[in-house]
């Protein structure tokens, strides 16, 4: 017969059940840790954010670079007096306290992220306030050494809602699938030259100043490979600073905006009409006091005589005798050619802002002349640079590009090299015998085009009486490597130019300043004969 | 005799706990000491990071150039003071210049 348990059995099975509770309670408290709350556990860390690749220019120097830096993170229910922390920690990091009240009172997560990027100094205030709960995760801020030098091209980062960094604009922003997840130590490398990037926003900012322009911009561009070595578009900003200061843009004035570009236009007309065989360069055309197409009448900038040779239309930047040749191609010759220049298409790099150009729907006759001397048709000065890059560097097409390429990139013969020869020597002609003088550099031989345009009224038909003026310049012009553009939105007149704001007194100064100073860096080798010296010396 | 073999079976299993013990824990200790130290060169790495961002600021063109001019004095160079080494006369040569109109033109300047 079968005994019912003892006194003793029925103890031990009582604990053995004790046992087997706590650690089932045990087993719960760590599936419920490991498992269920495993998201908040790891909400700091997926606040840090991976190292961005540096970008560095085309000789290694850094323009921008994640530093180390702590971001702070606080568990509110660690603190004691909640409004008393708030108070001290907005103090010692320099962050608004009414917001951190709010957040440590309302915080639905363990952690809530009170500053990021703190310096060790606002690390050690930190840690002054002696206050519990606090915890320093390390993480990065995107640096740039050379500032507002390099801000419109560069562009900004910023944070996503996964808190992960992103390019918010400009080649950040374009180059942000090459920059992410980087290592340290990993760098692209651009094309831009940082000495030449100083040079032209540095004469680009002295002649903002003189003519008291609202905008201004430049860029320099290997016509062979196709490379931006400078990019400059004022007013900028800092891109180190988290706000906008007054009159501060991130407009990019060079990359972004599509302007009517005037009389540098004329270069893709003469093209053409050189292309065609239209057009002898020393073939007399009548100017006249207009030229009527229909109901309008097309009229000159400036005086202009009452004959001139084909060259001289150019050099004098006629807009009657440009009308003339423009119109001997035709509307649909004009639209085709301008079309595989890539002027009627948005151009693609690695900026990512590219606006499409503006032309007009219906192409006839008056819209032929409109465009031939740059009205009518607006486009990015860097669409412009690349078409005008493809007539002087033989004809063939370049693309524009911000990453460091040395090797030539020039692609599709566009027009015959017999054309491009033609039109460097009329580039030259028009430095030498025309409205671009104030280009020439002694020692290099600079050929460019001149463009002073109108600007067209805003939301309205007709022109302002203000002035876009621009300057295209190629040197050396018989054997090209680089093109500077400049653009001043609108410049006035000033003592030394006798009041008068045109292309010729504001841009092509400009232009030539910028040769003068980037052309020994980038190595073009100065013209042979010292003649050019000697007829400086009186 | 069985009970010996035994003994000594379970002393070198002792033995062998202690010295794999003793391996573990110094492996621990190595282990912490080479995260110290990769967290130490995670550090300077950063620092220098940081003193070459520093750099790239001070010795940038700007920079150089503002001090240039308010330390040194010095100023733009025109594009004619300039030349290449190519340009320049190998030994027992004479200049480019010393043809040059520059030369004639200063010898003549007083005649005119």
């Amino acid at each position: 017969m079968k005994e019912g348990a003892t006194i003793f059995q029925r103890r031990i099975v009582i604990g053995a059940a004790m046992c087997v509770a706590a650690f089932a309670l045990v087993v719960v408290r760590l599936v419920d840790v490991t498992v269920f709350h495993a998201a908040q556990r790891r909400s700091v860390a997926a606040n840090i954010a991976s190292y961005r690749t540096d970008l560095v220019d085309r000789n290694g120097q850094i323009l921008a670079r994640d530093i180390p830096v702590q971001d702070l993170y606080a568990r509110p229910h660690a603190f004691w007096d909640t409004a008393y922390a708030a108070h001290a920690l907005a103090q010692a990091a320099g962050v608004g306290e009414p917001a951190l009240l709010k957040k440590f009172t309302q915080a639905k997560k363990p952690y809530v992220f009170v500053a990021r990027a703190l310096t060790p100094d606002g690390q050690d205030r930190v840690m002054h306030a002696g206050l519990p709960g606090l915890e320093f995760q390390p993480g990065y801020k995107r640096y740039y050494p050379d500032g507002r030098a390099t801000a419109q091209v560069l562009g900004v980062t910023g944070l996503d809602d996964d808190g992960e960094t992103i390019g918010l604009s400009g080649l950040e922003m374009g180059l942000d699938p090459k920059l992410r997840d980087g290592e340290p130590g990993q760098s692209v490398a651009l094309s831009i030259d940082m000495r030449v990037q100083y040079i032209l926003a540095h004469e680009v900012e002295a002649s903002r100043n003189e003519f008291s322009a609202k905008q201004a911009g430049g860029l320099v561009l290997d016509v062979r490979t196709g490379e931006v070595l400078g990019m400059v578009s004022l007013p900028d900003f800092d891109p180190n600073a988290r706000t906008l200061g007054t009159g501060d843009t991130e407009h990019n004035l060079v990359g972004q905006d599509v302007f009517e570009l005037g009389s540098v236009f004329k270069i893709f007309s003469f093209t053409l009409a050189t292309e065609d065989h239209k057009m002898r360069p020393d073939e007399i055309l009548p100017i006249g006091n207009g030229y009527k197409i229909g109901r309008f009448t097309i009229h000159e900038a400036e005086h202009m005589p009452a004959t001139l040779a084909a060259r001289d239309v150019l050099a004098l930047s006629s807009n009657i005798g440009t009308t003339q040749i423009a119109l001997r191609s035709g509307p649909q010759r004009q639209r085709e050619f301008l079309e595989r220049m890539g002027l009627l298409n948005a151009i693609h790099t690695e900026l990512p802002e590219a606006r499409r150009p503006q032309f007009p729907v219906h192409w006839g006759q008056v819209e032929t002349a409109t465009v031939s001397f740059g009205h009518g048709i607006s486009v990015s000065p860097l669409a412009f640079a690349a078409a005008a890059a493809a007539i002087v560097n033989g004809g063939r097409k370049i693309v524009p590009t911000f990453l460091k390429h040395p090797e030539d990139g020039r692609g599709e013969q566009l027009i015959k090299p017999e054309t491009s020869e033609k039109m460097r020597d009329l580039l030259r002609y028009v430095v030498t015998n025309g409205t671009g003088k104030k280009a020439d550099v002694p020692g290099y031989d600079v050929g460019g085009k001149t463009g002073s345009a109108q600007k067209a009224r805003i939301g309205g038909h007709g022109y302002e009486h203000k002035l876009v003026t621009s300057f295209c310049a190629v040197f050396p012009v018989h054997d090209p490597r680089y093109l500077v553009f400049v653009v001043l939105d609108e410049p006035h007149g000033t003592k030394q130019t006798f009041g008068f704001a045109l292309a010729g007194y504001t841009a092509a100064p400009l232009a030539g300043r910028v040769i003068s100073r980037i052309a020994p860096i980038l190595g073009v080798p100065q013209h042979q004969d010292p003649i050019v010296v000697a007829r400086g010396t009186p | 005799m069985i009970r010996v073999f035994n003994f000594f079976c379970i002393a070198l299993m002792g033995l062998s706990i202690l010295a794999l013990y003793d391996v573990s824990e110094k492996t621990r200790l190595t282990r912490v000491d080479l995260d110290k130290t990769r967290h130490a060169i995670a550090q300077e790495q950063g620092q220098i990071s940081v003193l070459e961002t520093d750099w790239a600021r001070v010795a940038g063109p700007e920079r150089v150039a503002t001090l240039a001019q308010s330390k040194l004095g010095l100023d733009n160079t025109s594009a004619v003071q300039l030349s290449s080494f190519e340009q320049l006369p190998r030994n027992g040569e004479d200049s480019p210049l010393s043809q040059s109109p520059l030369r004639n033109a200063n010898a003549e300047a007083p005649a005119q």
